[in-house]
């Protein structure tokens, strides 16, 4: 063992010494920590896992969607409109939405109302959302739904499947549950009530011919956006929304959220800061007659330095680790229930599904550089100040 | 010479109006394995005399060596290099650590240096058996009485195996009986080729058979040296 490794050795095992010592005040210093890593972890996941989530997602979303607009605003887009998308050379198939939402006063709740024309085999169609207890649409339903779990709780269906809802004459149409959406997809079905296309027109009353929306597949993914350019030239005046603009929104949406997440973060740690400062530049009379005794004794100012580095090691690479343990925890298993509202808004019907953490090094780098870096700086005066206390102050 | 002081000043506070002179010059030697008492009042310079010769902080001028290292104008890292070569402290108040074991505080000016926790114990289980205090290593410092902590200062400040060892004041808090016994200890070091240097005012001291000299100080000026015991 060099003297070197030795002398590293000795003073930090000093140091693990001395911060049992001062029990009560380094500990104080650690749950602070722990927590204000926890908050940023947390967000970091719960953000990796919503943005990779997103991505599988938007395998279920058509390639591109066509709105008609009327002054700035979405109106109903006629269905003839589909023979013109349908002669666009590149475009595989083209399909007919009606999409809409539905207050439903009783629980307050606004649902998402989907309707579509399954295809024949849509069970085989990745582009149709899976379900995990029941089946999926079929071409000729009338009055059959498919609901997610959290529509279910809401509605109170327990054991039954029939619910009403009402039409804007306040007559009732009546439907029937056959299928409950996966869990995985609870990010983009929590709320939603996917039924026939004719029964989403005869809810809302939309008339003949008109839908909401014409979704476009196309055959090459590769002339996603020269086909979308050709459908804005061949219908003026719709809207042309590519996969690839709804994942950039799915980003900028998280990263807002994420965003604000982290000017939380920065300002707790800023507190931290404060507080951490305050507590190592505190010297006792004890803290500056141990100081003085050890330099006395021989010990460098380096090595009073090293003895306070250590502490300020120890102590924030603990809590940097036991925060990042908590918020995996916290995401992985109790579904990042304290954060939850601020990555995925304040709807009443929220994804319950569960979050999938996404180890990312980047991430951990990025946690570590802004959390224990800036602790460890922030402490790095207040040691050498306790390291410049004279020899003779004990004389 | 291993203590060679050659009009040595120190005033503290330079240049500043609580400006003080503790010491003027003051011509001292010391030989290897020499026994000096430094006496006189409070206030005489006898604790500014020793920091000096503990390479705890230059003089203001003057020339001092110690151990052969010219220490008059060296920066606190090179001090503090040669502190631990070539200096035991042993002190008035003993600035023992209460929270550590006697064995943690002996062995306290050995961490620095990078030696292994079995040598350490090693070498402070020697020294703390022939000082009769083996039995109370693993106790914390705040339990022993005050015979005990002075012994096991004396015990911290042998175990780098100084040549020279500095002891401030060492009966001070000590009642009689005690206090012999500690100088006693302290004398014995001589005999193992120690250079000894003492300061009090306690009779017991100066007046120890093994004391060479005795080195009086008045106003930070060397007023008499006297042959001891």
């Amino acid at each position: 063992m060099s003297a070197f490794f030795g002398r590293f050795l000795n003073i930090l095992d000093y140091a693990l010494g001395s911060l049992m010592r001062n029990f009560g005040k380094n500990c104080s210093i650690f749950i602070l920590f722990t927590l204000v890593i926890f908050l940023f972890a947390s967000f970091q996941l719960m953000t990796g896992s919503l943005t990779v989530l997103a991505e599988k997602i938007l395998v279920t979303a058509p390639d591109i969607t066509v709105q008609q607009m009327s002054a700035g605003r979405q109106v109903a887009i006629a269905e003839g409109a589909k023979e013109k998308l349908a002669g666009i050379l590149g475009v595989k198939k083209v399909t007919e939405r009606i999409w809409g939402y539905y207050f439903d006063e009783a629980t307050g709740a606004n649902y998402t109302v989907i309707g579509l024309t399954p295809p024949e085999g849509a069970r085989d169609d990745a582009s149709w959302p899976g379900v995990s207890e029941g089946r999926l649409l079929l071409p000729h339903d009338r009055g059959k739904v498919v609901v997610s779990r959290d529509i279910r709780d809401t509605l109170g269906l327990g054991d039954r499947r029939h619910f009403s809802l009402f039409r804007p004459d306040l007559s009732m149409a009546s439907f029937e549950t056959v299928g409950t959406f996966a869990e995985k997809l609870d990010l983009l079905t929590a709320d939603v009530i996917l039924m026939t296309l004719a029964d989403a027109r005869d809810l809302f009353a939309i008339e003949p011919g008109l839908v909401t929306d014409l979704l476009v597949t196309v055959a090459n993914p590769q002339e996603l956006d020269t086909i979308a350019g050709k459908i804005a030239g061949i219908l003026p005046g719709v809207r042309v929304i590519t996969r690839n603009q709804i994942r950039k929104t799915y980003n900028v949406v998280f990263s807002w959220r994420s965003g604000l997440g982290a000017i939380c973060f920065l300002t707790a740690l800023a507190a931290f800061a404060i507080f951490a400062w305050d507590r190592a530049s505190g010297l006792s009379r004890e803290e500056v007659r141990e100081v003085g005794i050890l330099k006395v004794l021989g010990w460098q100012t380096e090595d009073i330095i090293l003895l306070r580095f250590c502490e300020s090691a120890v102590i924030s690479l603990l809590a940097f680790l036991t925060g990042f343990l908590l918020a995996w925890i916290h995401v992985a298993v109790f579904h990042g229930t304290l954060l939850r509202q601020v990555l995925l808004g304040w709807s009443v019907l929220r994804p319950a599904g569960a979050f999938t953490p996404q180890f990312a090094f980047a991430d951990l780098l990025l946690t570590f550089s802004i959390s224990v870096l800036p602790y460890l700086c922030a402490t790095a005066v207040p040691a050498w100040r306790a390291a410049v206390v004279r020899a003779d102050s004990v004389i | 010479m291993i203590i060679e002081l050659e009009s040595v000043n120190k005033i503290y506070n330079l240049g500043e109006p609580n400006e003080v002179a503790a010491l003027h010059d003051i011509d001292l030697t010391v030989a290897e394995g020499e026994m000096v008492c430094l006496r006189g009042p409070s206030g005489s310079g006898k604790t500014t005399l020793l920091s000096i010769i503990g390479c705890i902080f230059g003089p203001t001028s003057g020339r001092a060596t110690i151990g052969g290292k010219r220490i008059s104008r060296l920066p606190d890292h090179f001090l503090t290099r040669y502190r631990r070569e070539l200096i035991g402290f042993v002190f008035q108040h003993f600035n023992m650590l209460g929270h550590l074991t006697v064995l943690d505080n002996v062995t306290l000016p050995l961490l620095p240096l990078g030696v292994s926790p079995r040598e350490r114990e090693k070498r402070a289980d020697a020294l703390l058996s022939k000082l009769a205090i083996g039995h109370r290593k693993h106790f914390p410092a705040r339990q022993l009485s005050g015979g005990e902590l002075q012994r096991a200062a004396i015990a911290r400040a042998l175990i780098n195996n100084p040549p020279i060892v500095v002891a401030d004041e060492p009966t001070a808090h000590l009642d009689g009986q005690l206090a012999r016994e500690i100088v006693d200890l302290l004398a014995g070091l001589k005999g193992e080729g120690r250079t000894l240097i003492l300061s009090s005012h306690d009779p017991l001291v100066a007046g120890h058979p093994r004391v060479d000299r005795i080195v009086d100080l008045r106003d930070g000026r060397i007023r008499h040296a006297d042959a001891g015991g």
